[in-house]
This record gives structure tokens, C-alpha cells and sequence, in this order.
């Protein structure tokens, strides 16, 4: 038996069955494949989250508002607040009714912001549209003190409804 | 890349137009799907790669909107949970003195406590400035894993099926006055400074 075969050189393998497996994982991968937002990809610092396991609900997409706060560099000594938007014209919107913005902070996705600043942001948002969903995005070894004051903020405002974002444990 | 690609393909497709003119008599064809499954895979690997398939879960609050009429409660009614500097815990009923608890207490402390005064409890969460948003962010998740406890063991306890919970959670400011009653819970911190 082997000896028949042996004089064969070349060999045809029937690739149908791989490349449907292929396409089917490819579709599944360029349909559920969601890529950086703008603000992520200008975002220079990482956010180390705090592990929870209670709640399993995911991060709403649709109208969110995030007020990021993270340390400035590794050594951990700088604090800073971030607010970024994922409804652009209602970004748009927010950004044109504070005051006191530069021209290269119009165009920004982010912004790096100080409490005051925060607050207006807020307040404003709320004008635009006051459906918006809040989050908190903390890097979890932070101060609970910037927290604190960026919860008085969002209640003081009406947001008295907001997410932690978390990790899963 | 594409370099790649276009030498391996051209080389295979020769082969295969040569083979077929020979037997132009045949009724079905070969189509050589090397090429295809090449830039498949290539387009494959890259979706399988920067998909993030981990979206950040959140954890819900709620506080209560800002009013000035300050709110009468009863002091039996008042769970204080404190969380100082350090990230350590303690508690107090009402206005009475404070323990000490370990983050792995806290859960049964929370289920023992509702359990005895349900849906009346007030749990007061006062968290230092100086402590980490991550401890909180822990204490908060105990508490919400009591909950489940708590409903469980009020369906037993009452033999019904379902149990309406409304769960009454506050977050403040540690204030001198709980800072100066812990301060006698904690000898060696007090002692070193």
C-alpha cells in the first residue's frame, strides 16, 4: 500500500472547509471589533481600575460623559481631571458654552481640566442634554478626595445618578 | 507584506492555468484558494488582535440630590461605616462607639445588621479624604454583594418568593468627631507619630 502512493509527489488538500471557518471568524472579528475612540487614542496617562465583582453591567456607549481622573506620570504625585464626551455634537455643543477654552482645546476629544473648569463643563452638559449618562473613570490608588469633589460636583448639578467604572475581579 | 503575497500567489495560479489547459475536458474546475486564505488569515489575525473584547464593567451609584432641609433620622436606624487614611475600617450603630472590622466582615456585618432592621437600615459610608478611591470602590462592592444576601435570607426567613428591598446608602465626609473616635482604636499609628 505505501509503496503506490510513494510515487506521487505533490498533494492537493481541499482548503474549503478552512477558509469557511475563516470568513465565518473574520466576519465575527470585523463586526465586533470597536476601535479606539479619538479621545482614547489623545489619552497619554493609563488607568489602573478598581476590582469589583457585584455588578456586571457594562458601560453604557450611547450619550456617556466620562470625568477621568489619573495621576500625571509614574511618580504619582500630580493629579488631574479629564472630561471627554462620546455624543460629538453634543461634545461640540457642551465645549462652545464654556468659557475661558483655547482654540486647540476646542478641537481636543479630551480635556484636561481643573475643578472650575469641570463644573462648567458639567453644568452645561446637563443644558445640552440632560440624558446623559455619568462615569466616573478613577485610577484606583488615587486620593478618594478627587472623587468626593467630583461627586459633589456631578450632584450639585443633578447627576445624582453615575457609574464607577470598575474591573472585573 | 504584499510582496509576499503576490510572489506565492503568481507562483501557485501558473500551476494551475497549465494543468488546466491541459484537461479543457473536464467539466468541474480548481480553483486555487491560496491567495484568498493567505489575506484571510492576514485580515484575521489583525481583527483578533485589536479587538478589545473586555469593555470596562461599571458599578452604579446613586447619591441624594442636594437639598437643604436636613433629614431627621433615628439614631438606632444609623449604621456609621468608616474608612480612614490608612484604608482601614470601622463601624458604629447610631452614635455609639466604634469597632473595628475587616474587609472580610464586612459583608455578614451588612447582611446581619438589614436583617435586623429591614429595609429601615441607613448605612452611612464616611470615608476619609486621604483614603484610596480604590478601598471605597472594595467597601462599595461588599455592600452590593450583601444585598443578593440579604434578599435571600429575607425570602427564607419569610417563606415568599419575592422580597420588595429598598436600600437606603449614603456616602459622606469623615469628620473630626469619628476621627477622634477611632483614633484610641489605633495605638500603633498613634504612638509612631
Amino acid at each position: 500500500m505505501p509503496k503506490v502512493k510513494k510515487k506521487r509527489v505533490g498533494f492537493v488538500i481541499d482548503m474549503t472547509p478552512l477558509v469557511d471557518i475563516t470568513f465565518l471568524l473574520l466576519t465575527f472579528f470585523m463586526f465586533t471589533a470597536k476601535f479606539k475612540s479619538e479621545a482614547e487614542a489623545e489619552q497619554k496617562f493609563f488607568i489602573e481600575r478598581p476590582l469589583a465583582s457585584a455588578d456586571t453591567s457594562k458601560l453604557p456607549e450611547q450619550d456617556l460623559a466620562i470625568v477621568k481622573i489619573a495621576f500625571l506620570d509614574s511618580t504619582k504625585k500630580d493629579t488631574s481631571y479629564y472630561y471627554e464626551m462620546t455624543n460629538e455634537d453634543d461634545w461640540k455643543a457642551v465645549k462652545s458654552g464654556v468659557e475661558g477654552l483655547t482654540p486647540e482645546q476646542m478641537q481636543n476629544a479630551q480635556l484636561q481640566v481643573s475643578i472650575e473648569t469641570l463644573e462648567a463643563l458639567i453644568k452645561r452638559t446637563y443644558i445640552v442634554n440632560s440624558e446623559t449618562s455619568m462615569a466616573i473613570d478613577a485610577d484606583k490608588s488615587i486620593r478618594f478626595k478627587w472623587v468626593s469633589e467630583a461627586m459633589d460636583v456631578l450632584s450639585k448639578n443633578r447627576f445624582t445618578k453615575f457609574n464607577y467604572v470598575t474591573k472585573k475581579r | 507584506m504584499a510582496g509576499g503575497g503576490s510572489l506565492g500567489g503568481g507562483g501557485r495560479s501558473k500551476r494551475g492555468k497549465s494543468s488546466k489547459r491541459k484537461s479543457k475536458k473536464r467539466v468541474g474546475f480548481v480553483l486555487d484558494m491560496t491567495p484568498l486564505v493567505d489575506i484571510t488569515f492576514l485580515l484575521l489575525t489583525f481583527f483578533m488582535f485589536t479587538t478589545t473584547m473586555a469593555t470596562p464593567q461599571v458599578m452604579e451609584m446613586k447619591v441624594p440630590p442636594e437639598i437643604d432641609v436636613p433629614v431627621e433620622v433615628k439614631e438606632s436606624e444609623l449604621l456609621s461605616i468608616l474608612v480612614d487614611k490608612d484604608g482601614d475600617l470601622f463601624y458604629f450603630r447610631g452614635q455609639g462607639e466604634a469597632e473595628e472590622l475587616k474587609m472580610k466582615d464586612l459583608r455578614n456585618l451588612a447582611i446581619k445588621e438589614n436583617l435586623n432592621q429591614i429595609n429601615r437600615l441607613i448605612i452611612v459610608l464616611k470615608v476619609s479624604d486621604d483614603s484610596e478611591y480604590g478601598t471605597v470602590v472594595q467597601v462599595l462592592d461588599e455592600l452590593n454583594l450583601a444585598e443578593a444576601g440579604i434578599v435571600d435570607e429575607m425570602r427564607v426567613k419569610r417563606n415568599q418568593p419575592t422580597f420588595e428591598r429598598s436600600r437606603k446608602f449614603t456616602i459622606a465626609d469623615l469628620t473630626e468627631d469619628d476621627m477622634a473616635k477611632i483614633a484610641t482604636l489605633k495605638p500603633q499609628t498613634g504612638g509612631s507619630q
